[in-house]
């Protein structure tokens, strides 16, 4: 077995498929497609709205933006169309289901639902079948607030990653999403960007430098 | 080896933000981040990345009743037809029981849901042990070390990562305290003391005999070397 989980994860001619975008002088930067700040804003609005409303035009937006992002995620992590689509109706129906428990001062909801996705593709990994425990039995209960220093970094987080990945240079940039979003390890980015070992490491490091040297310098 | 160090731009972070680490050593991560604020921190910056980069994710067709489809799973789930496995948690007292209520999660839960199927195994003296199953090829086991007793010398097959979840233990690489994180070799062998400071509870995750691809390197980077 490998430290890193590949069940499922399709890793293969990612490099390629990043080396012809730059070819063709295709950027990977966000402001292109990813979201804006009115935008953000009006999601966290609408989850609000499922969260104390049940408002189903409100969950009917948050479907049409994330539904289709959410298939292709789980696409590129090997499922085919069909069973993505699957996992994509759960992962929308939990989106349903803890919309209370969203806090807009502590993540966008790109990262939350990205969050809830994430966690159950790790239960696909999971192989056994455990016996649920029921999560309101009152003896399985004392619930794990998140310390308050956390919930700061985490809402200043969002706004420093965002700034920060904004202005990486391209070749970092992309081998950052390969290791965080893609969830390659640092040899296997190596060898599908067709890059030393060692670069791949000192790009990572250098992106990851800035991240942290930005959030540091405002604490 | 000795004691883990954070290394967050490692990929221990990035493949758990990514959904691609080992259940074994998401758990690590995840009751290592309970433990310690530093971990938690490394572990939101990892999902804060993973979180922007998918705003930019391509967007798939999907079928054309998708919708109706999320609002009939809604409509299901909010008229309670979904069937809920309950199993009571009151029915799993017995000698135990008390103690892994106070584990941090999520490692409580897991500790919990096996504790259903597997019992505590006494070793030696005040050391007992219980299996766990966190859904992974690695043989994770929860440990309890009573103060002053010691875990008879071994070896191991593979690659031994020991998280201190609460009290201590000392061997002969240095004392390790919660939230720390031992590391041992398939060459080291060792012999780990329980602290005189109350029971110690301390996860292991263990490859076994399982081929374990290029985990040396990621152990080093791990250790920071």
């Amino acid at each position: 077995m490998s430290l890193l989980s590949r069940k499922g994860c399709n890793s293969s001619g990612l490099g390629a498929l990043y080396e012809c975008e730059a070819a063709q002088g295709k950027h990977v930067s966000l402001e292109t497609t990813g979201s804006d700040p009115s935008e953000r804003e009006r999601l966290a609005d609408c989850i609000e709205q499922i969260a104390e409303a049940q408002s189903r035009p409100a969950f009917a937006e948050v479907f049409e933006y994330f539904a289709p992002r959410l298939k292709s995620y789980l696409m590129r992590l090997g499922s085919d169309s069909s069973s993505a689509e699957e996992i994509m109706q759960e992962v929308m129906l939990n989106v349903w289901r803890k919309a209370g428990q969203y806090d807009r001062r502590q993540a966008s909801v790109s990262t939350w639902i990205f969050r809830i996705a994430r966690n159950r593709r790790i239960d696909t990994l999971r192989r056994t079948n455990k016996p649920e425990l029921d999560a309101e039995d009152p003896m399985l209960q004392p619930a794990p607030a998140e310390q308050p220093d956390i919930t700061v970094n985490r809402a200043q987080l969002e706004v420093k990653v965002r700034d920060v990945i904004e202005t990486l240079p391209e070749e970092q940039l992309v081998l950052l999403k390969a290791a965080f979003y893609e969830g390659l390890s640092h040899s296997e980015i190596a060898k599908s960007f067709g890059l030393p070992l060692g670069t791949v490491k000192s790009r990572i490091r250098l992106a990851f430098m800035r991240l942290r040297g930005s959030l540091e310098r405002d604490h | 080896m000795g004691k883990a160090t954070i290394n967050d731009f490692g990929e221990v972070y990035s493949s758990y933000a990514a959904g691609c680490l080992d259940p074994a050593f998401c758990l690590l991560v995840e009751t290592q981040s309970a433990l310690r604020p530093e971990v938690a921190r490394a572990v939101a910056r990892a999902e804060t990345i993973a979180g922007v980069f998918f705003e930019t994710e391509e967007r798939a067709a999907v079928s054309a009743g998708a919708m109706d489809t999320a609002l009939a799973m809604i409509d299901a789930f909010e008229s309670g037809e979904r069937c809920e496995t309950r199993t009571q948690a009151a029915t799993l007292a017995g000698e135990g029981l008390d103690e892994l209520l106070d584990l941090p999660e999520p490692l409580r839960e897991t500790a919990l849901t096996s504790f259903q199927t597997n019992k505590w195994q006494g070793l030696t003296q005040g050391i007992r042990r219980l299996k766990l199953d966190a859904g992974s090829d690695a043989e994770v086991e929860l440990y309890r070390i009573e103060p002053g007793c010691t875990v008879p010398k071994h070896s191991h097959k593979g690659s031994e990562f020991t998280l201190v979840v609460s009290g201590g233990f000392t061997d002969e690489s240095g004392s390790f305290g919660p939230g720390d994180i031992s590391l041992k070799g398939p060459n080291d062998t060792h012999q780990p003391t329980g602290d005189m400071d109350g029971v110690c509870y301390a996860l292991a995750v263990r490859d076994g005999g399982l081929k374990f691809t290029g985990v040396m390197g990621l152990i080093q980077r791990l250790v920071g070397q």
